[in-house]
């Protein structure tokens, strides 16, 4: 035995063969989920009241589907309100003069303080306390004015309420972006003879766009969904179509699954929007 | 000669700290200035108080006979407004220790904004100025390129050429090679070199590169503890130094 303790025997070079893992808890939990899963769609899917061929009746009815075209135009405007306002409200939040950057913080405390709901009912309400709007001097002649009735109606009381309330949050969103750029970039930038709003658009905004673009994407999906409340003011979106379809017939559940369903669709396609541009932002 | 940076008395405080003391100093044009020190010593302070990027507190500091940042008149010192400072800056170029290029632009984007955005001239003269200045630092096959897709040397050249581009009257250097890989460090100096040689430029250098401020350079400052300690000629300065804290710093970087 001269060789022994010399040398270990050369490991084998062949692929490992193990015996695989047991997972006995996935069988289980996946025995229990099935039996919950099958127990609920019964109740649901094949319940004799739950109206399936309302809800095919309705799926594509022009009433939905107006309804769908005006909470996808509610999303829209309101966002763009939202980032305008909260790119803004950012850059006079972080300008020099204290008195801006003052008025800026009180926005956001107001705006993000009181509920969406009271927000959008008060833009609606205005012209109770405020009948006329118009241009002119304070205290002075004025050269117009209207109704605040004909300008505020329950759509612009509707884009209004959701954007001015978004474009609180967006500012958060957009001073992270902002503040995320290194500070060199500012003063390569002032060096060159910049001036502050110069510098502001051409080197911070658009390299803190990768950091504001896909919470932003975030923000869509979400103000899809809050675009429902806007029903407490009556403007023909999905959700109050819908419920003046259900106050009709009473197929209340039926219906509000037709109103899952575009839901569902709308934030699918978002989200599917928003993995492909976080995608190309984060590169 | 005419005198075009004069500093008297220029102070520099950050709260509690005193950063610059009251620097006395003077670069006439055409002049090539290093300012050398240990760190802490105040000289990237007073190079950026140049340029207005800090303000000082104290003292006056002048380029070409005006106030940088302020404007005196009838014995009271006035705050210039945003755009009068930008004005003012248009005359220095400035190359900072981190490039600070625009990560969002390509090389040539780099160097012709600025002409274009804040002097306003035409943009086909302006691409090919810029052309010209990305062969001139020896990076004319990289005007597409990303400052990302550069190295530190190659950033930090394209940074001098977007500097250049402004057709400045003084350049300001914020140790540019202190960030730089040493192999990358001779490509960025024999820039510098060629633009003192070629354009006699005029140029103040804070840098820790002793043989290049000697060889360069018609003055060193040697700075300590926010006060300049001494200053001179090359070979007096980092030869003979006449103060013990000039030789102790020296004993150390030589």
């Amino acid at each position: 035995m001269t060789t022994t303790g010399q040398t270990a025997p050369p490991a084998p070079r062949e692929r490992i063969q193990a015996v695989p893992l047991r997972h006995p808890g996935r069988w289980v939990s996946a025995a229990v989920l099935g039996f919950l899963v099958i127990f609920l769609l019964q109740g649901w899917v094949a319940n004799p009241r739950m109206e399936w061929k309302v809800v095919g009746e309705y799926l594509f009815s022009p009433a939905v589907l107006s309804g769908l075209g005006t909470t996808l135009l509610l999303t829209l405007l309101a966002m763009l309100v939202g980032v305008a306002g909260g790119i803004v409200l950012a850059v006079l939040r972080m300008s020099p003069n204290p008195l801006l950057a003052a008025l800026s913080a009180f926005y956001i405390w107001v705006f993000r303080g009181v509920p969406l709901l009271v927000q959008l009912l008060f833009w609606y309400f205005l012209s109770a306390v405020v009948p006329k709007i118009g241009l002119g001097v304070p205290w002075g002649p004025t050269f117009f004015e209207v109704d605040t009735n004909l300008i505020i109606t329950q759509l612009t009381a509707a884009v209004l309420g959701l954007g001015l309330h978004e474009a609180a949050y967006m500012a958060e969103i957009v001073r992270a972006g902002m503040t995320s750029v290194d500070h060199g970039q500012t003063e390569a930038a002032h060096a060159l003879g910049l001036t502050r709003f110069q510098t502001l658009r051409k080197i911070i905004l658009p390299q803190a766009m990768r950091v504001i673009i896909p919470p932003t994407g975030n923000q869509v999906v979400s103000m899809l969904k809050t675009t429902s409340l806007v029903f407490a003011i009556a403007v023909p979106e999905l959700l109050t179509s819908i419920q003046g379809i259900y106050s009709r017939n009473f197929q209340q559940v039926a219906l509000l699954t037709v109103a899952c369903f575009w839901y569902l669709v709308a934030t699918t396609v978002l989200n599917a929007g928003q993995h492909y541009i976080e995608r190309r932002f984060s590169r | 000669m005419t005198t075009l940076i004069r500093a008297e008395g220029v102070h520099k405080r950050f709260g509690a700290l005193d950063v610059l003391k009251g620097i006395d100093l003077e670069v006439a044009e055409g002049e090539v200035l290093a300012v050398i020190g240990p760190s802490g010593s105040g000289k990237s302070t007073f190079l950026r108080c140049i340029n207005h990027l800090e303000r000082i507190d104290a003292g006056r500091l002048y380029f070409r006979d005006h106030l940088i940042g302020y404007e005196e008149r009838d014995g009271k010192v006035y705050e210039l407004p945003d755009k009068a400072i930008a004005a003012q800056r248009v005359d220095i170029g400035m190359v900072f220790q981190r490039f600070n290029l625009f990560p969002h632009m390509t090389a040539l984007e780099n160097i012709m904004m600025a002409p274009i955005m804040v002097k306003k001239e035409p943009k086909a003269e302006v691409r090919e100025r810029a052309h010209a200045l990305l062969t001139r630092v020896g990076l004319a096959d990289k005007a597409n390129s990303r400052p990302d897709q550069l190295s530190g040397g190659q950033q930090q050249r394209v940074a001098i050429a977007r500097a250049l581009a402004m057709r400045p009257d003084l350049m300001l250097f914020d140790e540019p090679t202190s960030a730089l890989d040493p192999e990358l460090v001779g490509e960025v100096l024999d820039v510098m070199r060629d633009l003192v040689r070629e354009d006699g430029m005029t140029m103040i250098i804070v840098t820790h590169e002793m043989g290049f401020a000697r060889e360069v350079c018609d003055t060193i400052v040697f700075m300590d503890d926010g006060v300049v300690v001494e200053s001179g000629p090359p070979g007096a300065v980092l030869g003979e130094p006449r103060h013990e804290r000039t030789r102790a710093f020296l004993s150390k970087v030589l």
